[in-house]
């Protein structure tokens, strides 16, 4: 490999080595503003403001500061999160986690430390990806 | 997850994500999904051949395996892979096109006449606590 450039391309062919993994990754170093959507899980450590609407499971980790409305099947959180949360099967909120502002989750479990300023409303999604992906009923 | 020990850590927008809006960050970014809007990085940007970007970039090396639109400023070095596509203007300090590639639009090498000036990777905006 890198038989022409000059440094092995050892950066750029670092980036060869992660392919096909189906979990996207957002570093704690990476700031995204705007919009998320589509399927699979992610994982945030860094800054997002705007919109993720996931089709799959969400771990908001520390140090990542979300900011805006955020979908998904499962949200499991120990980070930052401002804005509205919902989840079509459930959420975590773990002990670092901070959370202001609104969550719609079918299923709820806090760790004892979790810091959540805001409103809960337990019942069935209305729209959105998270509805689409429900497979357990009662 | 996604460390990498030579050049810093590597995010990754997988091939079912779809990202609209500003990237920007200190590390490297690997897109198997799309992204459409702009990308600034001080790292490296790895576009796999999943990867539809259409986007405003900026980034220290940029390797396109997959489909890249726009205009784009590569402060070390522009590679275009055999199965990459790039349409667009492309400013970078070195290339790198390999035979079967599709390379269509402006090329211009960093520091020369043509080019115009681009503004630094900004700093990662503030979010309010």
């Amino acid at each position: 490999m890198g038989m022409f450039a000059k440094d092995k391309s050892e950066n750029a062919a670092s980036g060869a080595a992660r392919s096909d993994s189906d979990t996207a990754f957002f570093g704690a170093k990476l700031s995204i503003k705007g919009k998320v959507t589509g399927s699979g899980n992610l994982i945030v450590m860094g800054k997002l403001e705007g919109e993720v609407d996931l089709a799959g499971e969400i771990v908001v980790a520390a140090p990542a500061v979300l900011n805006g409305e955020i979908r998904a099947v499962t949200l499991a959180v120990s980070g930052n999160v401002t804005g509205t949360l919902t989840a079509g099967e459930k959420i975590h909120l773990e002990k670092s986690a901070v959370v202001s502002g609104r969550m719609n989750t079918p299923r709820l479990s806090v760790v004892d430390g979790a810091t959540f300023n805001g409103e809960v409303e337990m019942k069935k999604p209305v729209d959105g990806a998270a509805s689409a992906k429900r497979t357990e009923k009662k | 997850m996604a460390k990498d020990a030579s050049s810093g850590t590597t995010s990754l927008v997988s091939r079912p994500v779809v990202v609209e809006g500003e990237i920007s960050g200190e590390e490297n970014l690997h897109v198997d999904g799309r992204v459409k809007g702009i990308i600034r990085l001080a790292g490296d940007l790895f576009v796999g051949t999943s990867g539809v970007v259409e986007a405003e970039i900026d980034a220290r090396s940029i390797v396109i395996q997959g489909a890249v639109t726009g205009k784009v400023l590569a402060r070390r070095q522009l590679e275009v892979h055999p199965s990459g596509r790039f349409n667009g203007e492309a400013t970078a300090a070195s290339y790198e096109i390999r035979q079967g590639a599709v390379f269509e639009g402006v090329s211009r090498m960093l520091g020369s006449k043509s080019q115009t000036e681009k503004s630094a990777v900004p700093a990662a905006p503030e979010l309010k606590k």
